[in-house]
């Protein structure tokens, strides 16, 4: 039963809509599933034919009677049949306005910048300004849609498991004040990432000090694509943790956990790229301070390195002061 | 049979839905105090007036086993292997809430000021 080929084309129309069923099943409950459809078929034509309907028309009957195997299947394992449904409809739709008054014009007004300073013609600048413009958008919407989409369906704990045992009580009435302060946080936090990545691609592609007559980008250029592209990878991560953060409301000790896992997972790449010499762009350290610039540079390196471990290990603890304030 | 077979006379064919949506959650809970598999329960859901199609009542029965409402079990005794729900001692317990809130509604329209 776990054959998932595509049965061969003499294979009866039950057989297929079983089939049809139990592809977008879990493994687990995929057996489960199809026998019991199987059975409940048979119980149903059995009915039919006694009636005296002829047995191919009564397949027919019952199999459109059941509908869309994958409406079907949906039922039976209580997928959602929609991307964000009303439980959160409404805080993606305000989060997803208020960025869109945010990003896109600070998008726009960098590739301008950006465009300007590489002397393109006015034409190109327009144009790249419009398409990168463009670009942005299509992706704040497509991204705060995938992250919602997969809150509603992970979300553990939700109001579908509470179902009738949990009564609302005025209690459970948010404080304005601080669920703006929670939403203004996110969008606080959510920008602040896409400038980080922002200044991150510009340093490596343009880089972000005039020096000696040249620009010259802070981290070592040596980080592009990899590291940046992981980096940048990282900040996503964030970005969607913030949501889920807002979403869920307060602080957990699962969230904390999970805070604590992307401090690592940027902390520790960094601090070694640090100590290999790989972090910082020599080239301009160098030009800053002419003078004894391996001392400079070793000096340098440390405070970098403590101050990485300072904001990582302080994020951390705070994250988990946070959960037990919150009393998870 | 189905209610989307019928012609919707003022758009009442979705009101309808609606309302008899909770009552088949109830009528399977009292059911199956009695052990039953899905077409035997589909019988008499329908000869007890209760109109319900196999596509709505199957992810019911899995949506209340998996709220703990219903317990299952398979019986292979016969030669159609068959699964076999029973209410569990909470779903019994939703079902006598269900059915003193429906009584409840039932008795609060009564009290509702007469039709024309």
């Amino acid at each position: 039963m776990n054959d998932t080929r595509t049965p061969p084309a003499s294979a009866t129309l039950t057989e297929r809509y079983v089939q049809a069923v139990t592809r977008s099943i879990p493994e687990a409950q995929r057996d489960d599933v199809a026998a019991e459809l199987r059975g409940s078929i048979a119980d149903q034509l059995d009915a039919r034919i006694e009636a005296g309907e002829p047995a191919e028309a009564a397949e027919r009957a019952v199999l459109t009677a059941l509908g869309d195997p994958d409406k079907l299947a949906a039922g039976m394992i209580d997928r959602p049949l929609h991307l964000i449904g009303p439980r959160y409809y409404l805080d993606w739709w305000r989060l997803l306005k208020l960025l869109l008054w945010i990003v896109p014009p600070i998008a726009a007004f960098g590739i301008a910048l950006g465009q300007t300073l590489a002397g393109a013609p006015i034409g190109a600048i327009i144009g790249a300004t419009i398409g990168g413009t463009l670009t942005v958008i299509v992706h704040l919407a497509f991204w705060t849609a995938f992250v919602f989409f997969l809150i509603e369906r992970y979300e553990v704990g939700g109001a579908k498991e509470g179902g009738v045992s949990n009564p609302w009580t005025l209690d459970d009435l948010p404080d304005v004040h601080a669920t703006r302060a929670r939403f203004a946080d996110m969008v606080v936090n959510l920008v602040f990432l896409a400038l980080a990545a922002a200044v991150l691609v510009w340093d490596q592609l343009f880089g972000l000090v005039y020096l000696d007559g040249r620009w010259m980008s802070f981290l070592d250029p040596g980080l592009w694509p990899g590291w940046m592209g992981g980096l940048l990878i990282v900040l996503a991560v964030e970005a969607a943790f913030q949501v889920v953060l807002y979403v869920r409301g307060r602080w957990t000790v699962g969230l904390a956990v999970a805070n604590t896992v992307l401090n690592l997972v940027v902390a520790v790449p960094a601090v070694w790229l640090l100590s290999q010499g790989m972090l910082l762009n020599r080239e301009f350290w160098d030009a800053v301070i002419p003078d004894d610039p391996e001392k400079v540079y070793g000096i340098l390196s440390v405070l970098t390195g403590f101050g990485i471990a300072a904001i990582a290990i302080w994020d951390t603890i705070d994250g988990f002061l946070k959960a037990r304030r919150a009393g998870s | 049979m189905n209610d989307e077979d019928m012609p919707d006379v003022d758009g009442q064919t979705i009101h309808l839905q609606e309302l008899r949506r909770g009552t088949v959650v109830l009528a399977c809970l009292r059911l199956l105090s009695e052990p039953g598999y899905g077409y035997s329960l589909l019988e008499s859901l329908q000869s007890r007036g209760f109109d319900t199609d196999a596509n709505t009542l199957y992810p019911l029965l899995r949506r209340l086993e998996k709220q703990g409402h219903l317990t299952s079990e398979w019986n292979t005794d016969d030669a159609r292997p068959r699964k076999f729900y029973r209410t569990s001692p909470e779903g019994l317990r939703l079902a006598q809430a269900l059915t003193h809130e429906f009584r409840a509604i039932a008795a609060a329209i009564d009290a509702l000021p007469e039709e024309d």
